[in-house]
């Protein structure tokens, strides 16, 4: 699971660079161990925002512990993107879930006087103090993904739409049930204490209610972990002896999920996962199972970031749109990847 | 002290049984105002669990307590502190890390809106130190950094900071030198001229002569002499009255001195063992079917003496040799493998496994015997278990009961049995009869003599004077970590134990 | 020499010489029953049965044909058989007087070990090997901190907590580890179930029985009992204490290694978040089986009572739809309940 191994861009045709809004900046993200010597390809394909090299930009990142698959994958499309530019320098600190840690290697950042920062907070309420005083110090601040609780508090929002992937979810079901009669729907949902959770819920209870044919019979929470996916969805499995339809928000917990379903030997519904796992697209390219599709929540997002970043140290606009200034707010599109164009995403897979 | 005054405090009849002991069978007791009131007493007469009643430590099941002449209900320490009655305990309970002020005033810190007033608590702790004598002591200090001294009068500023009529003090001299025990005298004349009572609680005699007013003396937990004057009274009467017994107990025949051949390895050998500031270098030496009693009062170092040998402290110099064969210092395991066997002091404590059954208690030291592979063949250890307490006549002969639920005595049988499964050579027996009834010693008394007879080399300690001399063939006095005398126990009578014991109270 | 050994006076024969005229051990004193009764199942064990016989009719009134399936039946016994086998190291742990906070995490480090690519291409064995040894070095660094440091067994397992998770964490960066070798997945299948038994749960029984032989049948169990219910009377019975104490924590740890491999089997991978809270839930089953939290007295059977109520409520909770929030007042409730339940019991002793 080599993480420095060779990185190569696939076709970047990003939301905020031009192109189709369908597909954000996809780079790959680390772990394909195998995938070496493909430098030429990554010569021809230099990163297509702003071609010609700018002043240089020191730009400051700082996430959370990379504690989960989709957290590593942030980190490293962050890196990465960041090497792609001659004049861009990342300095990244060491993740931390801790609050006043995290406070403090931003505080560490500012005092070292990077021209941007990059901000995953580990509770976006918690570090809005911070990144105002980035922004009173005059360091453009670019939130990534965990909003801040004041729009003064940053430059520039960049994340995922939580609600967006329910909904991408939900009709995708649908329309994959449109000629089943009583369609039985089952949800495998993240931590109910997490908000994100409620809006995922939200989105696909929203999208369900355009197809009266489906009745959603079963939502049962999982952590988010292998383990509990598993367990989780053995009871659900248990508990419904027979349904059409499965969405499940999580890709990790859904390598749990397909374990229990497997060990069950149950085949007769479709299963939609979340986030854009590597081993979720592995599986729906191979069609051997009953997993069909995977919305997207993309963690190429901290590559693009980091180009608005860079857009912002050298105080250019982004290309394909007319304005002069980058957007205060970018909200990414949650696309749905199926077989047919699961060969587009499998680069942004993370492990 | 001549009291046509209320007396501050009253007991009149008051009982506490624990299971198997009755610790306290009826005691009453006055104090006045103004006066030193001692209690004396051995060991087990009763006088710790007298204090624990009087403090609100525990309960009393029977009886009457009367401050200033109104029947009260001391429930709990707190009540008993809002009377005005403070105890100083032998192991001074102060917060080892909070400064003398924070110790002075825990509990009843001087506040305003819930945040402690600093200034006040320290003015008024500086205050109460200098009227103690020790204006030397900064309120600031860490209490850890206090000498033993320094410690107890941090406790008694705190007794009077509570504005206490009645301090109890339980053996206060017993960690001071001779000049800071001086000083102690001065603060209790000064106190009890100011109208505070004072219990006073000590084994040594003279300094009873010198600080005390009157006199009550505790045995088997009742008050066999009340206010007797303390300056007047012959010693030879207290200690009659704290020796004297209502049942001579019977001891088993001490078989005829043998002539043993010169040069015959002894079965325990100690040479030179000492331990810094418990006990002076020691060397005895006990033969096979030898009882040897080491006589002393309680912080003679005893019992240190014994759990050195035992391996269960280590020694600072000198060895123990069992059967010739040097013992590894320090090491309990290595002490039972060569044959030595311990019933402790704290039977409950350190001696039984309370929620485990007679014959688990009776088989722990021994499981090798009854196991193969680690696997026990339960039926042969209950049937070795069985035959002991057996022979011991264990009461009640079920050995699948809760060893919890025998009386003191079958308890000790259990704790014998124990090393008479495991063929122990050499028997350290620390106060055997503590807590045990009458009955009950007589037969332990006959064991001690039998395994003795069977070979086995004992050493006993006991604060029972008439116990060592009726039991054992030898006796080591023991009185402040030193050997003072040893004689064979047929030369020694009891007044002459306890001249010895207490230290220079020679009629 | 033994005593005994030496000249015996005619009149008193000595003590612990068989003696030919020597009646049998008495019986005991109780009617059989009573007994039977109380070898099989203390008080403590049987009012969980009674606990699991009320859940298992709330389940047949709730969900008739799904509950009380074989099927499901199976799968209660499979999800507790992975934390069945944490609790009874940590029993026995709690029953020597100790505590082990680092049993989830000790899962987390031997599931993350034994899934690595480079691992996995020593094939099953190899990741059994990993994980048994990594499970048993992790309770050796217990034991040799608690009893040789001396540390308190809190603070020694708390660092071991943290030290072990970061090590996992460090190991797969975050990432899924995927197992690929098809006998380990395979073991998890339908297709390997012994006579409609998962192998998972014959694992489990297998640990269960070894563990109540071990605490109930030898010396080991024994002198575990002993320093839990008193550390100073078990030191001056001659005991080795501080050996005990470095084996109950090693066994602890062993046992953390064969539930994480179980865990690999059953999710097919490893994943640093691995055995979160198994901790917790297995001393809350450890106590409302029965053991004391302060040691000297509990019970393999209570164990993994508690941990099959435990599993049951969980269950019911899926199989109803009810949402998670729910399940854990209830398994709240049930603790407290079991706890005065205790108490209760034990007043009523003689």
């Amino acid at each position: 699971m080599s993480a420095s191994s060779a990185r190569r861009f696939a076709s970047r045709r990003g939301l905020l660079f031009g192109g189709a809004a369908a597909s954000a900046g996809v780079l790959l993200a680390g772990c394909t161990s195998n995938d070496t010597g493909d430098d030429e390809e990554d010569s021809q394909q230099a990163p297509a925002a702003e071609e010609s090299e700018g002043p240089p930009v020191t730009i400051g990142f700082a996430g959370p512990q990379a504690d989960h698959g989709w957290l590593n994958a942030i980190n490293e499309n962050a890196r990465s993107r960041a090497e792609t530019y001659a004049d861009v320098t990342l300095e990244i600190t060491e993740g931390s879930n801790d609050t006043a840690t995290q406070i403090g290697q931003i505080e560490t950042l500012i005092n070292s006087e990077v021209d941007v920062l990059v901000i995953l907070p580990a509770d976006g309420i918690a570090l809005t103090q911070i990144g105002l005083t980035a922004m009173r110090a005059g360091i453009p601040v670019i939130n990534l993904d965990r909003i801040f609780d004041s729009p003064q508090a940053y430059r520039c929002w960049i994340g995922g739409d939580n609600y967006g992937m329910g909904l991408n979810a939900g009709h995708f079901i649908g329309e994959q049930l449109r000629d089943v009669q009583n369609a039985r729907v089952v949800e495998l949902s993240g931590p109910d204490n997490l908000e994100l959770t409620g809006q995922r819920t939200q989105g696909f209870d929203d999208a369900l209610a355009n197809y009266p044919n489906i009745e959603k019979v079963a939502r049962q929470a999982a952590e988010f972990t292998v383990e509990s996916g598993q367990e989780v969805m053995s009871g659900l499995l248990q508990a419904q002896s027979e349904f059409d339809a499965l969405w499940n928000h999580d890709d990790d917990q859904g390598v749990g999920a397909l374990r229990a379903i497997d060990q069950a030997g149950r085949d007769e519904f479709i299963m939609v996962g979340g986030a854009g796992a590597r081993s979720a697209m592995d599986a729906i390219q191979a069609d051997n199972s009953v997993l069909k599709a995977t919305v997207l929540y993309p963690p190429t997002m901290a590559a693009s970031a980091i180009d608005l970043a860079r857009a912002l140290g050298q105080a250019k606009g982004i290309g394909g749109l007319a304005e002069f200034e980058i957007p205060s707010s970018v909200t990414l599109y949650s696309a749905v990847v199926t077989k047919e164009n699961v060969e587009q995403y499998l680069p942004t897979g993370f492990n | 002290m001549e009291s046509a005054q209320t007396p501050l405090l009253t007991l009149t009849g008051i009982t506490k049984s624990f299971p198997g002991v009755r610790a306290l069978d009826g005691v009453d007791l006055d104090v006045a105002p103004g006066e030193v009131h001692c209690l004396l007493g051995q060991n087990g007469a009763g006088k710790s669990t007298l204090i624990k009643v009087i403090s609100g430590a525990q309960p009393p099941d029977t009886g009457e307590l009367a401050w200033q002449g109104e029947t009260v209900a001391i429930g709990s320490p707190t009540a008993a502190m809002r009377l005005g009655i403070a105890t100083i305990y032998q192991e001074l309970d102060l917060v080892e890390h909070l400064s003398v002020a924070e110790n002075v005033h825990l509990g009843h810190e001087a506040s305003s809106a819930g945040f402690i007033r600093r200034g006040a608590a320290r003015a008024a702790t500086a205050a109460l130190l200098s009227r103690l004598g020790h204006p030397e002591i900064s309120p600031d200090r860490i209490v850890s950094t206090l000498s033993a001294a320094g410690r107890q009068v941090v406790s008694m500023a705190r007794a009077l900071s509570h504005e206490a009529r009645l301090i109890i003090m339980d053996e206060p001299s017993a960690v001071l030198d001779p000049d800071e025990v001086g000083n102690l005298f001065r603060i209790v004349r000064d106190l009890t001229s100011e109208g505070v009572a004072i219990v006073y609680i000590s084994h040594r005699l003279e300094e009873i002569r010198e600080i005390g007013d009157r006199v009550t003396v505790l045995k088997d937990g009742r008050a066999v002499a009340r206010g007797l004057p303390a300056g007047t009274t012959e010693t030879r009467e207290i200690v009659a009255l704290m020796t004297g017994r209502d049942i001579e107990y019977a001891f088993p025949e001490r078989p005829a001195p043998q002539a043993r051949e010169s040069g015959a390895t002894p079965v325990l050998a100690v040479e030179g063992l000492s331990r810094r500031g418990e006990f002076a270098p020691l060397d005895l030496q006990i033969q096979a079917g030898e009882i040897v009693g080491l006589a002393g009062l309680v912080g003679s170092g005893r019992s240190e003496v014994l759990e050195t040998i035992y391996g269960a402290r280590r020694p600072d110099t000198g060895r123990v040799l069992v059967e010739g064969r040097p013992l590894r210092p320090g090491n309990v395991t290595a002490a039972v493998r060569a044959g030595l066997g311990l019933a402790p002091e704290e039977r409950k404590g350190q001696g039984l496994f309370l929620l485990d059954s007679v014959t688990r208690n009776v088989s722990i030291s021994s499981l090798p015997r009854f196991s193969r592979g680690g696997w026990i063949d339960r039926a042969g250890e209950r049937g070795a278990a069985a035959q002991f307490t057996r022979e011991l006549s264990l009461r009640p002969a079920d050995p699948d009961v809760q060893i919890r639920t025998l009386s003191g005595g079958n308890q000790q049988k259990a704790v014998l049995a124990r090393w008479l499964l495991r063929h122990c050579k050499v028997l350290l027996l620390d106060e055997p009869t503590r807590g045990v009834d009458v009955g009950a010693r007589a037969e332990l008394y006959t064991l001690i003599r039998r395994l003795a007879d069977d070979g086995v080399a004992v050493l006993l300690v006991s604060s029972e004077i008439p116990e060592v001399l009726g039991l054992a063939d030898r006796v080591l006095v023991l009185r402040e970590g030193q050997v003072v005398h040893t004689a064979p126990a047929r030369e020694l009578d009891e007044h002459r134990v306890l001249d010895l014991v207490m230290e220079g109270s020679q009629a | 020499m033994t005593h005994g050994a030496t000249s015996e006076p005619a009149s008193s024969p000595p003590l612990g010489k068989p003696q030919p005229d020597a009646p049998p051990p008495p019986a005991p004193g109780k009617p059989v029953g009573r007994v039977l009764l109380g070898r099989l199942a203390d008080v403590h064990s049987l009012s969980l049965i009674g606990v699991l016989a009320v859940l298992a009719i709330i389940g047949a009134i709730t969900k008739p044909d799904a509950f009380l399936s074989t099927d499901n039946l199976q799968l209660i016994l499979t999800q507790a058989s992975v934390i069945g086998v944490v609790t009874v190291g940590v029993t026995f742990v709690i029953i020597g007087g100790g505590i082990d906070l680092s049993v989830g995490a000790i899962v987390a480090l031997a599931s993350v070990w034994c899934t690595t690519v480079a691992t996995q291409d020593y094939g099953m064995a190899g990741m059994i090997f990993t994980a048994l040894i990594v499970g048993l070095g992790c309770g050796l660094v217990n034991g040799v901190l608690i009893a040789y440091g001396p540390m308190v067994p809190f603070v020694a397992t708390l660092a071991m907590l943290a030290s072990a998770r970061g090590l996992a964490l460090q190991i797969t960066e975050g990432r899924t580890q995927v197992v690929s070798v098809d006998a380990v997945l395979d073991l998890g299948g339908r297709d390997a179930y012994i006579f409609g038994i998962p192998p998972l749960v014959l694992i489990f029984a297998g640990v269960t029985a070894i563990g109540w032989v071990l605490l109930n049948r030898t010396t080991f169990g024994r002198r575990t009992v002993a320093i839990g219910g008193n550390p100073e009377a078990a030191r001056l019975a001659g005991i080795a204490v501080k050996r005990q104490r470095l084996m109950i924590y090693a066994l602890s740890g062993l046992c953390c290694g064969i539930a994480a491999f179980m865990l690999v089997v059953l999710s097919g991978s490893g994943q640093n978040t691995n055995g979160n809270l198994y901790e917790l839930n297995a001393i809350a089953a450890a106590i409302i089986g029965g053991t004391l939290l302060s040691g000297g007295r509990g019970t393999i059977i209570g164990s993994v009572l508690g941990v099959l109520v435990f599993t049951t409520i969980t269950n019911l909770f899926t199989l109803n739809n009810l949402d998670s929030a729910g399940q854990q007042i209830a398994q709240g409730a049930i603790i407290v309940a079991a706890v005065l339940l205790q108490r209760r019991s034990a007043a009523q002793q003689p």
